[in-house]
């Protein structure tokens, strides 16, 4: 029987944890819902995000805040705080009646002053980022007339036919008693959050937790949800992980493609289908060389068999890239949109377009007499898109042409991507570039400079996404848009691998009002509303446990526990060491006494 | 002592001044910039020469070189890092709320790896050469050999999601606890981060206790010991006490390995420390909240090269005995 120390050390570390472990278990009552959110984004103001955490960000921003309508990615958007809204003859003007009685968290009343406010706020600060933009560039807003406390006409400059959906299904609402005289919105890290969405933001605490109530006077119905406490987990395997050890009761992002089968196969875990109409795509470098040459581009993505990469990366979960761009369930695609795969016709293609010759390594050679061969760059912190990229290099070299996938990192693709330094790169997008109907013209279109995208420049192209976005009629305006796919076919400046299929993971013990909101996922504002989630809203009220302990703190004394927080901690951490040190000093000084005395 | 000392503290100021300039150049030398982060094309495609300026200027980078450098090196003067370009809020702030947390893991896997380390270390020694040596070594060998960001992943599986005893992420409780039940909740949180870096400091320390042992071991004074009939403990007494000189500059070193190592740990679980801010601001660029992080992270791995020095005469009387003359 070995009594060495470690035993002994072992065994006590062992009761230290099981003297400690229970305090980790204490779980919360049943209307909190604790879901891992997978970025900090500041003070959850429009112009303060940090966007690390898209798509999801912007349903986090809904929930704190309200859009005109909801929502941006679909066909009719739902009036939201709008009670209505009609377009004049020509759809420049768009009179807004907003809902009667409605008030910000902070008690405020919100009125049409507000709603003209948001917009002449974003087109005056011109803010570059995720919301700002639409009101500056497409369409172009112009000013606002407020005709009573509840009717705002918005002007633009051209046509905004679409204007239920983008900006007005877009963009956030902001209360002006609270950003009138801000000059420099981004700076405004320290505001507080004040929206009237279904939560009210309580507590921040920096890259930790994010802590939201219910806001009980939501004009749509108090949140079936008390609180979400929504703490920061950057790493999906930790997110998940915390999942299957019932840590937290959701998780925001999608459940990646190798742990869906074992996350379904948890009976205490539920997994929901919701696409965010996300997309992983190639683009080209067409300013110069062999791929500005469309054939060669159209070459590359006939030889590429897009459901074998869904099968071999997705493993099944996902949808193969359509030739014409726009993700399949979005509401402007063409249905008979493909994912053409022939290699011969790939073949064929690149013989009559002159590039019939080939090197030793069978390699075709371009016009130059140089192979057809071309670095694919792609983001080191998306092992997915790698895979993908890995397996239709593969593919496409079946039919002469050379890609080679190099994993750089994020900041040195995106100055590669502005300087114009590549032939290729991957990168992906979400609900709000498909359910865009201006999304050619932001991507491929005259809405984007430089090439950032890959620098197409096509005139024919241009000008048909400029004529798009002034169509009024719906119906013509899919029929334009529907047009446009086949011209993007027949270009191919990008190539979509694939569209993932979203599966959102929960608790159903802890809270099964979640639905998929298409173009949303699970974690969005209608999840939370009686009128839409998955429950009754008497049911949920019978849960609701009286006896609960009283959850709430005040934000400032987290905050002083957080600043104030290990100290302690770390004093007795360091005193251990001391103590260490000053015994081993001490038995020293012995010792060096008997050296010394000798 | 005293000139010791003053020399000493000339050469760590020296070290202090060339990291100063390295951190500001270094992370300006690394392709891409802060408004590539701030402005991504797919969130803002059509962002204008003109609001890149914009935004440039406000973090001072369309300043010439020279003169962001007299703004940082005179900012770093005051304790003033300037302003991070992820969290808009001012550098210093955002660091000192990380500070802490790093330390307590790092401190904390230290003590524990130093603890652990040196008497597995001593024993392993004593029985150089048999079953329990061979198999200790080859074990701290192979946990030496892990990845950090493995063995993270390892402790999530085994002991959070498993067995259920450890919180995944994060430091502090979702409902804020007080009095003992706050500490409670802070070092079960801080429990497997700092497991995860024990096991990372632990090879080094193993091996250093082990060998300097081993060495101490074939001394005269231990056959000396060993002929005079004395016992095992007491032999061994002596010799542990002449092993740990080494042991301690080892455990000083490592304050400086692990505290690289918590980017990658403090990334896994979440863990709201200086590692992960740092790997949020390579991702973004960050210049000032890189520099600050750094600045700090350097004081930290400086105070503990200070510390091992200033011990030396304490810890060891060869060192304290004034020099013969020559």
């Amino acid at each position: 029987m070995p009594r060495s120390p470690l035993v002994v050390l072992c065994l006590a570390l062992l009761l230290a944890v099981a003297l400690v472990a229970p305090a980790a278990g204490q779980d919360d009552e049943q209307t909190t819902v604790r879901v891992a959110f997978n970025a900090f984004e500041n003070n959850i103001t429009p112009f303060t995000l940090t966007m690390q955490g898209l798509p999801v960000t912007h349903d986090l921003v809904h929930l704190v805040y309200d859009a005109l309508f909801w929502s941006q990615a679909r066909e009719e958007p739902e009036p939201w705080l709008a009670e209505s809204a009609e377009p004049n003859d020509d759809f420049t003007e768009w009179t807004v009646t907003i809902r009667d009685g409605v008030t910000w968290h902070d008690g405020e009343p919100l009125t049409a002053e507000d709603v003209a406010f948001t917009y002449d706020y974003n087109l005056e600060v011109e803010h570059p980022g995720r919301y700002g933009h639409h009101v500056h560039q497409i369409p172009p807003y112009s000013h606002s007339e407020v005709v009573d406390d509840t009717t705002v006409t918005l002007v633009f400059d051209e046509p905004a036919p679409t204007f239920t959906a983008v900006p007005g299904g877009d963009l956030p609402i902001i209360p002006r008693h609270i950003w009138e005289g801000i000059d420099n919105p981004d700076e405004a890290t320290d505001i507080e959050p004040v929206g009237s969405g279904p939560f009210e933001v309580v507590d921040i605490v920096p890259d930790q937790q994010y802590v939201l109530e219910a806001n009980t006077d939501y004009f749509m119905g108090a949140p079936l949800v008390d609180r979400l406490e929504l703490p920061i987990v950057p790493q999906p395997t930790a997110a998940f992980a915390a999942l299957r050890a019932g840590q937290v009761d959701a998780v925001d992002v999608g459940v990646p493609p190798e742990l869906v089968d074992q996350l379904r196969d948890d009976d205490d875990i539920e997994v929901i289908e919701s696409t965010r109409f996300e997309s992983v795509h190639l683009h080209f470098n067409m300013t110069e060389g062999p791929l500005s040459d469309p054939a060669l581009r159209r070459a590359i993505r006939l030889a590429m068999d897009r459901q074998a990469i869904v099968d071999g990366v997705l493993l099944g979960e996902g949808e193969p890239g359509r030739d014409g761009w726009l993700h399949p369930e979005v509401h402007w695609a063409d249905p008979d949109d493909t994912s053409t795969f022939d290699l011969e016709a790939a073949e064929e293609l690149l013989d009559e377009a002159g590039y019939d010759e080939r090197n030793d390594e069978g390699i075709r050679l371009g016009p130059d007499g140089e192979p057809l061969s071309f670095t694919v760059l792609v983001a080191a912190v998306q092992p997915l898109h790698q895979r993908a990229m890995d397996i239709a290099a593969q593919q496409v070299a079946a039919a002469g042409i050379q890609l080679t996938p190099e994993a750089i990192e994020p900041a040195t693709l995106a100055q590669r991507r502005r300087g114009g330094e590549f032939d290729a790169f991957v990168t992906n997008l979400e609900a709000h570039a498909h359910g865009d109907p201006d999304t050619f013209y932001f991507f491929f279109g005259p809405g984007i400079e430089g090439t950032f995208f890959g620098g197409f420049d096509d005139e024919e192209f241009n000008a048909a996404t400029l004529e798009a976005s002034q169509i009024t009629d719906f119906d013509e305006r899919r029929d334009a848009i529907h047009e446009l796919q086949s011209m993007f076919a027949e270009q191919s400046p990008a190539i979509v691998l694939y569209y993932p299929t979203g599966s959102y993971a929960h608790r159903p013990a802890a809270y099964d009002g979640w639905i998929g909101d298409p173009g949303h996922g699970t974690f969005t504002k209608r999840s939370f509303l009686a009128e839409y989630a998955a429950v009754d809203a008497d049911e949920v009220a019978a849960d609701d446990d009286p006896g609960a302990e009283e959850p709430v703190a005040l934000p400032d004394d987290v905050q002083e526990a957080a600043e104030g927080a290990p100290w302690g901690l770390i004093a007795l951490i360091v005193g251990l060491l001391a103590a260490i040190g000053i015994a081993v000093a001490l038995t020293r000084r012995d010792r060096a006494d008997d050296v010394t005395g000798a | 002592m005293a000139g010791h000392l003053a020399r000493r503290i000339g050469q760590y100021l020296l070290v202090l001044v060339v990291l100063v300039m390295l951190n500001f150049l270094i992370p300006r030398l690394a392709p891409g910039d802060p408004i590539d982060f701030l402005l991504p094309p797919e969130v803002a495609s059509g962002v204008t020469e003109e609001q890149r300026e914009r935004v440039m200027a406000r973090f001072g980078f369309d300043d010439p070189v020279h003169v962001q450098f007299w703004n940082y090196a005179n900012g770093v003067a005051r304790g003033d890092f300037l302003t991070s370009v992820r969290y808009g809020r001012p550098v210093t702030e955002v660091v000192l709320e990380r500070l802490p947390w790093t330390l307590l893991i790092v401190l904390s896997a230290v003590l524990v790896s130093t603890v652990v380390g040196t008497v597995a270390g001593f024993r392993s020694a004593w029985r150089r050469g048999r079953a329990t040596d061979v198999g200790t070594l080859s074990f701290v060998m192979f946990l030496d050999s892990l990845p950090p960001f493995f063995v993270g992943l390892l402790l999530i599986l085994v002991f959070s999601v498993w067995l259920g005893l450890f919180p995944v992420f994060g430091a502090l409780p979702s409902v804020p606890s007080t009095g003992v039940a706050f500490f409670a909740d802070v070092a079960i949180r801080a429990a497997l981060p700092t497991a995860t870096l024990t096991i990372a400091a632990l090879g080094f320390i193993y091996l250093t206790a082990r060998s300097a042992m081993v060495s101490e071991l074939g001394e005269d004074y231990v056959m000396v010991a060993s002929a005079k009939g004395l016992p095992d403990g007491a032999i061994r007494r002596h010799a542990q006490r002449n092993a740990l000189l080494p042991v301690w500059t080892a455990a000083m070193l490592n304050v400086a390995v692990l505290s690289g190592a918590t980017t990658v740990v403090e990334t896994v679980f979440a863990y709201p420390g200086l590692g992960r801010l740092v790997y949020d601001a390579v991702i973004a660029r960050d210049y000032p909240v890189l520099q600050g992080a750094f600045f700090f992270l350097a004081l930290m791995v400086l105070a503990a090269n200070i510390i091992a020095d200033l011990a030396y005469p304490l810890l060891d009387p060869r060192v304290r005995r004034p020099r013969p003359a020559s």
